[in-house]
């Protein structure tokens, strides 16, 4: 927890940037929304077993050389599915979860060319992260979503 | 021992059963490298995905048992305040009380509480979106339409922080998270110290959480800032931080929980009485 003041004056920084990602910008662009439609269905498959769609979204961009990381607040009990989907064009997306030390966690991967999936069951709540990358070098707009149960 | 394995049978199932509908197409796991430490110092902090909702607490410690959700509701008062900061804390507490009628399943109490929730939603400008769900709402809890309700309150937070936003009131889009997650801790101490356990206790830690929604608090514009409500919240929630700042191992006690029930109870007492 030392690390946290930095981490929040980094995110303050980084909330500069908010704007853009979090999907809440004037206008949204043709690929936003083809990236939404795409997770929408991708977690349909998970909202039939019972699980929750956390209402939002968040949307960014991903290249080869720049992922994106996003800290979440997980309640250990509840089992998770982080979702993301971006333009048909885009291929080799990839989720996964950390813990808040930054290490890998054990989680359930999916990967399907412009979609994939990371299924994650907490033992202790708090702080996690999601990144979400792509071995393309051309930028991929890309649209993040999660569900709960 | 039972109900760990239940607990964890409940948790790990759906993931493998969700996991299992996607299988054809899955891929082999692969080492993960650890995030670099700049990735770590510039992970993104979003509300809409790092502040968690009422409604994912609730259903973390819905399944402990059979919470008596209806002990925790509160008396109705009328708020008089014109400070539109103390609204909106207010507001993000009254959406929390929509989340444990839905919890409760009282119908009754879920249309109640609706109708507190556009009247502080007219006070900041954002009754739009509350009236665009409100009806759906309704025929939710009549027919007892239970996740429908769960998903529709959360789309309804949703929409009110986006009016917020383009409203250019992003600021207290802060102050309706801090209200909702202060009134939900309430009540999740609330429902422990009805019947504490080790595993419900645990979700009480947030340390990250908390120090983001402080940073939050210190970010908003100086007049807010002044506010009454807003300082009193801001000075409780180091207290409340340094109560949830507790290592991954460490299963809070039944006293520790009591000490945390009594500060956030203060808290959200003071959100709705400050005058």
């Amino acid at each position: 927890m030392k690390r946290m003041p930095l981490l929040l004056v980094c995110a303050c920084a980084v909330n500069l940037f908010a704007g853009l990602a979090t999907g809440r910008a004037e206008t949204v662009t043709d690929d936003q929304v083809a990236a939404r439609s795409e997770v929408l269905d991708l977690a349909g498959a998970f909202e039939n077993d019972g699980f929750k769609i956390r209402d939002g979204h968040l949307f960014g961009k991903v290249a080869r050389d720049h992922a994106e990381v996003i800290s979440v607040n997980l309640y250990s009990g509840n089992a998770y599915w982080f979702s993301v989907a971006s333009t048909k064009k885009v291929d080799k997306l990839k989720v996964a979860v950390f813990d808040d030390q930054g290490k890998p966690v054990k989680f359930e991967p999916y990967a399907e060319g412009n979609r994939a999936a990371a299924g994650f069951s907490p033992e202790a709540s708090g702080l996690y992260y999601v990144k979400i990358s792509q071995e393309d070098s051309q930028p991929a707009t890309f649209c993040l979503i999660y569900c709960y149960k | 021992m039972s109900d760990l394995c239940n607990r964890l049978l409940s948790s790990v199932l759906p993931c493998l059963l969700a996991a299992s509908a996607l299988a054809q197409t899955e891929q082999p796991s692969s080492p993960v490298p650890a995030l670099a430490p700049e990735e770590v110092q510039h992970a993104l902090y979003t509300d809409v995905m790092t502040v968690p909702t009422p409604g994912e607490v609730f259903a973390a410690i819905d399944k402990g048992g059979k919470p008596n959700w209806s002990s925790q509701y509160r008396p109705p008062t009328s708020f008089n305040s014109t400070s539109r900061a103390q609204v909106a804390l207010n507001l993000g507490t009254l959406i929390a009380d929509g989340f444990i009628a839905v919890a409760a399943k009282d119908g009754q109490q879920v249309k109640n509480i609706g109708r507190d929730v556009l009247t502080l939603a007219k006070k900041l400008s954002v009754s739009d979106s509350v009236l665009a769900r409100s009806k759906s709402i309704t025929q939710f809890a009549e027919n007892g339409a239970w996740p429908q309700l769960d998903e529709e309150l959360a789309a309804t937070q949703n929409e009110v922080k986006q009016a917020l936003e383009q409203n250019r009131d992003a600021d207290l889009i802060t102050l309706v998270s801090v209200g909702g997650w202060i009134r939900g801790t309430e009540v999740v101490t609330g429902l422990l110290l009805q019947n504490y356990n080790a595993d419900d206790a645990k979700l009480l830690r947030q340390p990250a959480l908390v120090a983001y929604l402080r940073s939050k608090l210190d970010q908003v514009n100086p007049k807010l800032r002044d506010d009454k409500a807003v300082g009193k919240v801001s000075q409780q929630l180091e207290a409340v931080e340094k109560m949830v700042s507790f290592p991954a191992d460490h299963v809070p006690s039944a006293e520790e929980v009591r000490s945390l029930n009594g500060l956030v109870a203060n808290i959200a007492k003071q959100i709705s009485n400050i005058q």
